[in-house]
């Protein structure tokens, strides 16, 4: 835990101070979790501080402080998924959708601004983004939290409430969503 | 483990690498408390409303129940069913009494006029 359990006891106390406190400690971590999350960037600080209106109207429904962690995880995993959704919905035109020739155009008109570690940052970012419209919005979270942000089962276990076997399961079919995704982009020549 | 479920474990810890460590900007925590109190709109008021109606009903039956134990006779309510009963002659008097007496004032009268 990155704060005191009394700090958190004091934020559903209704104290404003603790839970400044309590945002200003997780914001950070959470700016990270967001951004692996959804992928863009531009939109983390907006999602970040919709967990953070949930948290703060929702902190007296929390059992215990002692769960906070996982607790916290899963109001973001929810908020990303609800940003996931809208994102859908909106199909926005994003750098992910547009062609390889866009993609190549946009590339060759900013490569002398970009360093060469940045773009091939930036590519790796866009291949997984590419993978991840292969797959639901539930396996994204799910792969995310396991696989890039290295989550433990148990962890897992608590931020979805779901017995281990259950999650194995899900587990195993997201991963093989996403093997088949990347194949597919594989026999492209998009990895 | 094949080559592509190796090359996927690559790409998802590249991908780990290659996600910027982003810091808050400065108008995070303002627009937080923003976002906070433009949430409290008509539900927080609606809520405040109801918990207001709330206290007022709760306070005028406090009321009510404190008058009545003060002066328990004139409040005119009777505890029991029996006692209810009991301290219900009206329908005797008004319906059954009085046909009575109507009859034996009939029987009377005829005597009367053939007098």
């Amino acid at each position: 835990m990155l704060v005191d359990p009394q700090l958190i006891d004091k934020a559903r106390g209704g104290d404003q101070a603790a839970f400044n406190q309590l945002v200003t400690a997780y914001r950070n971590r959470m700016f990270g979790v967001i951004s692996r999350l959804i992928g863009r960037p531009e939109d983390v600080e907006d999602v970040a501080q919709e967990v953070f209106v949930r948290v703060y109207y929702s902190l007296g429904q929390l059992r215990s402080s002692e769960l906070f962690e996982p607790w916290l995880y899963r109001l973001t995993t929810n908020a990303c998924y609800d940003y996931l959704r809208r994102a859908k919905r909106r199909r926005e035109s994003r750098m992910a959708d547009f062609s390889e020739q866009q993609v190549m155009m946009a590339d060759s008109a900013t490569a002398t601004q970009l360093e060469s570690e940045e773009r091939r940052k930036r590519e790796t970012r866009d291949t997984v983004n590419t993978l991840f419209q292969d797959v639901s919005e539930q396996d994204r979270l799910l792969l995310t939290l396991k696989e890039v942000e290295g989550l433990s089962l148990k962890e897992l276990q608590e931020i979805y409430g779901v017995r281990e076997n259950a999650l194995k399961v899900r587990l195993f079919r997201a991963r093989q969503r996403m093997l088949k995704a990347y194949r597919a982009a594989k026999a492209d020549g998009k990895v | 483990m094949t080559n592509d479920e190796h090359g996927v474990e690559e790409l998802f810890a590249q991908y780990r690498a290659a996600c910027p460590e982003l810091e808050p900007s400065v108008h995070f925590m303002p627009d937080l408390w923003r976002r906070i109190d433009a949430r409290r709109g008509f539900w927080f008021v609606f809520q405040g409303l109801a918990r207001t109606a709330a206290v007022a009903a709760i306070m005028v039956c406090l009321l009510l129940a404190a008058l009545n134990l003060r002066n328990p006779g004139a409040s005119g309510v009777i505890a029991t069913y029996p006692d209810a009963l009991a301290a219900d002659h009206t329908a005797e008097r008004t319906y059954y009494t009085e046909a009575i007496a109507d009859t034996s004032s009939s029987e009377q009268a005829p005597v009367a006029v053939h007098e």
